[in-house]
């Protein structure tokens, strides 16, 4: 199934809408779609990235990027913790994971309404200043939010058909 | 026995959130994080329920569902799973594997407790020792009325207790309290727009944090469909306005079984004795009547053999003192408990011009009544 351009703005209204759904529900928080150029955009500190990969009719990767002092403050409100109590790094990777994971959970549910069959893998968080390249053969999608003003960054990452025959 | 509740998840962010959950209730919450973890502890545990992620390592929770509907000391355990895909294909799957219900991740903590209060009784903590809660204990009220002048008037009411009145005057509101906390008792005007006082009352019923919590209605004494409504549907009780605030708390007293007899039960130098308050009420000569039995029966049993019924502080003397202090000296009777009587020189005279109560006979103080009570020649009144 060739990768159409109707197909990237679908996902790009699921994104969004995924996003909004889980932020709102798991953490009380308002998302709102920002351009590039915003000001709040992009984070200067370290930041910390969570993957969720899907593979099948339609394979590739979703990236969430957050600022780190985000990240723990998405920690604190999904727990009903303050920031005294959050235990270390690995608690927040572990919400951070499990962001994704509702985000793409629910993408994976509409890409499969649509045919798009696909399973996902585990969680995986990497943390510290860098940037994903994309790879020649994928195509690759980014969407930007603010959340408390603050800049959440969503990847998406697709491999062209001809690479997913391979 | 606590219900438990078994949470088999790979994300100690879900276990956390799970656990968080069912903390205002009277249950054990035990965590697996795979498939193979959650058959061990099911097996050990015999929860009463289990709430099953469905993509783990190790053990997925399809592989875990499949042992536990073989396994014949397990396969009756009622499983909600839990997933994070919510497509058609997804669902038709889980319903197909047997479980009970399925939760689509993003959730909220109250549909969780809800779906699980379907399967299980949930029991807010402390709810079993209510009985043991006295009418000074802080509690909390809620009370739902678009009028902001009755939330007022019931502050006002009980501003000589301890408890705490949370106004609201929009039902959402009031939903997002009960949300955060677990008020002792509800009030809800039957006469919101909109049929919106039954309205929350049903959801207040439906929900496994609030099912146990005393709701009153309120409205005018002349709104007799809205408490007949209100009767039929099971509202707790209904309180009229204007608001009597004796009335008031007394409902909300025998609704939560409190114990208001420390206001008028007292032992002091060997002796019960029973002080009657300056007005003597019907509710709260109800109140001293149903209490009066246990009581006084408890102190015989704790050894008492004398009693002294203080009306000293009482301005009236009427039917209700009547049908009291008969119900007392009758009791003594039964109990071959000694006794004397404590009454000012109004209520004295007052006494005389009932037929029943023309002969009592009354001494002037404590000090007086435990004299008389020791002297072995006095006669009873």
């Amino acid at each position: 199934m060739p990768i159409t351009p109707l197909m990237i703005a679908d996902i790009e209204q699921l994104i969004g809408s995924c996003v909004t759904d889980v932020f709102g529900t798991m953490l009380s928080m308002d998302v709102h779609p920002a351009s590039p150029s915003d000001p709040a955009d992009p984070p200067s500190e370290a930041h910390v990235a969570s993957a969720v990969g899907f593979s099948g009719v339609i394979t590739g990767v979703v990236y969430i990027y957050t600022s780190s002092s985000f990240a723990r403050r998405c920690a604190g409100s999904m727990l009903g913790l303050t920031d005294a109590e959050i235990d270390g790094d690995e608690m927040v990777n572990d919400v951070m994971g499990e962001i994704a994971n509702m985000v793409v959970g629910n993408l994976k549910s509409g890409l499969c309404d649509r045919g798009l069959t696909c399973v996902l893998t585990i969680p995986s968080i990497v943390r510290g200043r860098f940037s994903i390249e994309p790879i020649s053969s994928s195509e690759r999608k980014v969407f930007h939010f603010t959340c408390e003003s603050r800049p959440l960054l969503v990847e998406v990452m697709i491999k062209h058909s001809s690479e997913r025959a391979a | 026995m606590k219900p438990k509740i078994l949470t088999v998840d790979d994300s100690k962010t879900i276990r956390l959130i799970v656990g968080k959950a069912f903390k205002p209730f009277d249950v054990d919450v035990f965590e697996a994080s795979n498939g193979v973890e959650g058959l061990a502890v099911a097996s050990r545990e015999k929860p009463d329920i289990i709430i099953l992620d469905i993509t783990m390592p190790i053990m997925d929770g399809s592989e875990c569902l499949a042992k536990l509907k073989s396994n014949p000391d397990l396969k009756s355990i009622p499983v909600i799973m839990l997933t994070a895909e919510s497509g058609r294909e997804n669902v038709l799957k889980i319903a197909k594997m047997g479980v009970r219900d399925y939760l689509v991740k993003p959730f909220k903590e109250d549909l969780l407790i809800e779906r699980v209060g379907r399967v299980i009784e949930l029991k807010a903590k402390g709810e079993g020792v209510k009985k043991a809660k006295r009418y000074d204990d802080p509690l909390s009220v809620l009370v739902v009325d678009d009028k902001p002048a009755i939330i007022e008037q019931i502050k006002s009411a009980v501003a000589d207790t301890p408890w705490t009145v949370h106004g609201r005057t929009q039902t959402g509101e009031a939903v997002d309290f009960c949300s955060q906390n677990l008020p002792d008792a509800i009030l809800v005007s039957l006469t919101l727009p909109d049929n919106a006082g039954f309205t929350l009352f049903q959801m207040f019923r439906a929900s496994a944090k609030t099912k146990a919590t005393p709701v009153f209605g309120m409205c005018v004494k002349t709104a007799s469909e809205e408490q007949l409504r209100a009767q039929q549907v099971g509202f707790t009780g209904v309180v009229t306005k204007p608001l009597d605030p004796d009335e008031l708390k007394s409902k909300i007293c025998r609704s939560l079984n409190l114990d208001t007899s420390y206001k008028y039960f007292q032992q002091r130098d060997g002796v019960l004795v029973l002080s009657l308050p300056a007005t003597l009420t019907p509710n709260v000569a109800n109140e001293i009547s149903l209490q009066l039995r246990p009581k006084v029966a408890e102190a015989v049993d704790s050894g008492l053999g004398k009693m002294v019924v203080d009306m000293g502080q009482l301005r009236v003397a009427d039917v209700n003192l009547v049908r009291l202090g008969i119900s007392a000296i009758q009791l003594c009777g039964e109990l071959s408990l000694k006794h004397r009587l404590i009454g000012s020189s109004l209520v004295q005279q007052e006494c005389r011009n009932y037929e029943e109560t023309k002969d009592w006979q009354f001494v002037a103080s404590f000090e007086e009544a435990v004299a008389a009570l020791n002297d072995p020649m006095a006669v009873a009144a």
